[in-house]
């Protein structure tokens, strides 16, 4: 076989390979989309309950990648910088959560936050109770997305050279100052686009939730339940619902993605 | 004034060992040393931005060891800037506590006025260097470490940079440490000069003494000396020694008369190529302790100057004469000269 020819079946197997998998992926997605998108939109405007489910999904996934940007930039700081002991270790401990499947996290999460728990019973006492109830929700999505954040915040961090931080820092910073004027608004663009990972994986959390908090519904246990209770026609139009939905930060993050690309080149 | 006592650091595997030097309140320090050997890792270890391991920094007099780099009052520029890409050109310069007036008139001084107006990601290496001496001459500090910062000058900006921030470094009694690989810039701005090798300090001299007189074969070597030989020196006489006295050096096919405190032993022999001075024929009797004859490799124009390589027997010579000189000679590839080198010119480390 000449070299030209071996060129072009090759050519032509890498092409054939990326239409296979692209079309395994967009079938069933545009299945959906076409079947129920338009009834989806028009319930929209009728079903209460699909409105409040997808209120209480994108209010509790939005109440989880808060804490997780409070609390987990610092320990992506920290794991970035190696200035944590054992920071392998606590590194393998956070990513954790991605493999464990979500009824199994779901399961952990009930022993140690139902009622029965010392943490749980505590919490219920002072009027917080996690089983059954938002912030359960809340709990589910940030135990199962949080490590996406952290993972992407501290890659996000690592990216941005020390010695922005150390020439700040004999400008006067203290380093904490240091991070805040420089590190983090370089990495800026990074940390938001890991926000909105997390935020769309605790959208679509279903396992964690439907075990801690059956009720109240979120979009995706809404979609299950209808499923289970009414058949597929039911559960067809929140389906499609999600899915255009997913559109919206999915296109969010790839245009964060190309900004912060631009920016890191430009630095 | 800087002062470092047996200061040591780390940078991944390497290691900075022993460094112990006092650069006086208004000097400007040269750090010289080929790549790898330390200099970065002194300067950031000085400023505090990475930890001593052992050893001690004295700034002003007072021990600054267990400072932060932030209450060290150090300026440190280095050689790619690291201008804040988020924030102006004007905000990098005002980023640290400043003077605002005083500011723009240093910044005026260094030709980085005119691009105050410009994004940081639109300026050239050399505009970035420019901004980058601003950022860190704007606080007033009475420190100031540099790593390369003029390397990506065009060579008439670096030139004019080069006397102002040296007249501003004498108007303000700044103390200086200047990492360089340019032995120019080194003679020019140099009051002390430091030689790194492998993480320890291996000389410190002024700059003439430095390169006229370096301490060892890989100094000679790296600084630059065409000649450089080495053998084993024998010591006349039985006198102390640190005394002077006269010197023979024998080795690569040489036998060299040199004059010097060397206590003898393996060495090498350096002489400089301008120290050369060639013959057609044996000049007959002369001061010159060091009459070698050879035959001319190759003439190669270096400027005003002639290059001259000379074969010897076992090794090769070089000279720096004038064209003029090498004219009025008639010296070609394969004609044989006679080299003579006072005993003054070859030094012994």
């Amino acid at each position: 076989m000449s070299a030209r020819s071996a060129h072009r079946v090759t050519t032509v197997g890498v092409v054939t390979g990326a239409v296979l998998l692209l079309g395994l992926l967009a079938l069933p997605v545009a299945a959906l989309v076409m079947r129920g998108g338009a009834e989806g939109l028009r319930q929209l405007g009728s079903d209460s309950e699909l409105r409040r489910s997808l209120l209480l999904t994108a209010l509790a996934a939005t109440s989880a990648t808060l804490v997780a940007l409070v609390l987990g930039t610092p320990l992506a700081y920290l794991l970035a910088r190696n200035r944590m002991p054992a920071g392998s270790l606590v590194g393998a401990l956070v990513e954790l959560p991605l493999l464990i499947p979500h009824p199994v996290a779901g399961i952990a999460l009930l022993l140690a936050f139902g009622r029965a728990s010392p943490a749980g019973g505590a919490l219920a006492r002072i009027g917080l109770g996690i089983v059954g109830s938002p912030l359960g929700i809340g709990l589910a999505m940030l135990f199962v997305a949080a490590p996406l954040y952290v993972s992407a915040a501290r890659e996000s961090i690592a990216r941005v050279d020390r010695r922005y931080e150390d020439v700040a820092r004999t400008l006067g910073d203290s380093r904490w100052r240091a991070v805040r004027r420089v590190t983090l608004p370089l990495a800026g663009r990074g940390l938001l686009a890991a926000a909105v990972v997390m935020w769309a994986r605790a959208v679509s959390e279903f396992g964690a939730i439907v075990i801690l908090t059956y009720n109240p519904k979120v979009a995706s246990v809404l979609s299950y339940d209808r499923f289970t209770a009414f058949g597929l026609d039911a559960a067809l139009p929140i389906a499609a619902v999600l899915v255009l939905l997913a559109l919206v930060p999915l296109l969010a993050l790839r245009s964060l993605r190309a900004r912060a690309g631009s920016i890191e080149h430009a630095a | 004034m800087i002062t470092l006592e047996r200061l040591s650091s780390r940078a991944g595997r390497f290691e900075l060992r022993d460094v112990s030097v006092t650069v006086p309140k208004g000097a400007w320090g040269i750090v010289l040393g080929p790549a790898g050997s330390g200099k970065t890792t002194l300067l950031e270890t000085i400023a505090g931005v990475r930890l001593a391991t052992g050893g001690r920094v004295i700034l002003r007099g007072g021990d600054a060891t267990p400072l932060p780099p932030e209450a060290r009052r150090i300026g440190m520029v280095y050689q790619h800037g690291y201008l804040f890409p988020h924030l102006t050109v004007e905000e990098n310069i005002h980023y640290g506590p400043n003077d605002a007036s005083a500011t723009r008139e240093m910044a005026a001084r260094l030709g980085a006025d005119s691009l105050a107006g410009r994004s940081v990601t639109s300026l050239s290496g050399g505009e970035r260097q420019i901004v980058a001496l601003a950022r860190a001459l704007a606080p007033n500090p009475d420190i100031l470490l540099l790593d390369e910062p003029f390397a990506a000058l065009d060579p008439r900006r670096r030139v004019r940079v080069r006397a102002e921030l040296r007249r501003m470094q004498r108007e303000r009694g700044t103390t200086v440490l200047h990492v360089t690989h340019d032995f120019v810039e080194a003679g020019t701005l140099g009051d002390l000069a430091l030689v790194l090798d492998g993480g320890r300090l291996s000389q410190v001299g002024t700059p003439d003494a430095v390169f006229r007189k370096p301490a060892s074969g890989a100094v000679a070597d790296f600084l630059g000396a065409e000649n450089v030989y080495r053998g084993s020196i024998t010591r006349t006489g039985a006198g102390d020694a640190m005394e002077m006295a006269t010197l023979f050096f024998t080795g690569d096919g040489l036998t060299l008369v040199g004059v010097g405190d060397h206590p003898g032993g393996a060495g090498h022999a350096v002489i400089r190529a301008e120290d050369v001075v060639l013959a057609r024929q044996d000049p007959g009797p002369s001061s010159a302790r060091n009459v070698l004859a050879g035959r001319i490799l190759e003439v190669a124009p270096d400027g005003v100057l002639a290059r001259v390589t000379i074969a010897m027997e076992c090794t090769t010579l070089v000279a720096l004469i004038t064209q003029g000189s090498a004219s009025e000679l008639g010296l070609a590839a394969g004609d044989a000269v006679v080299a003579s080198i006072k005993a003054t010119a070859v030094h012994l480390c």
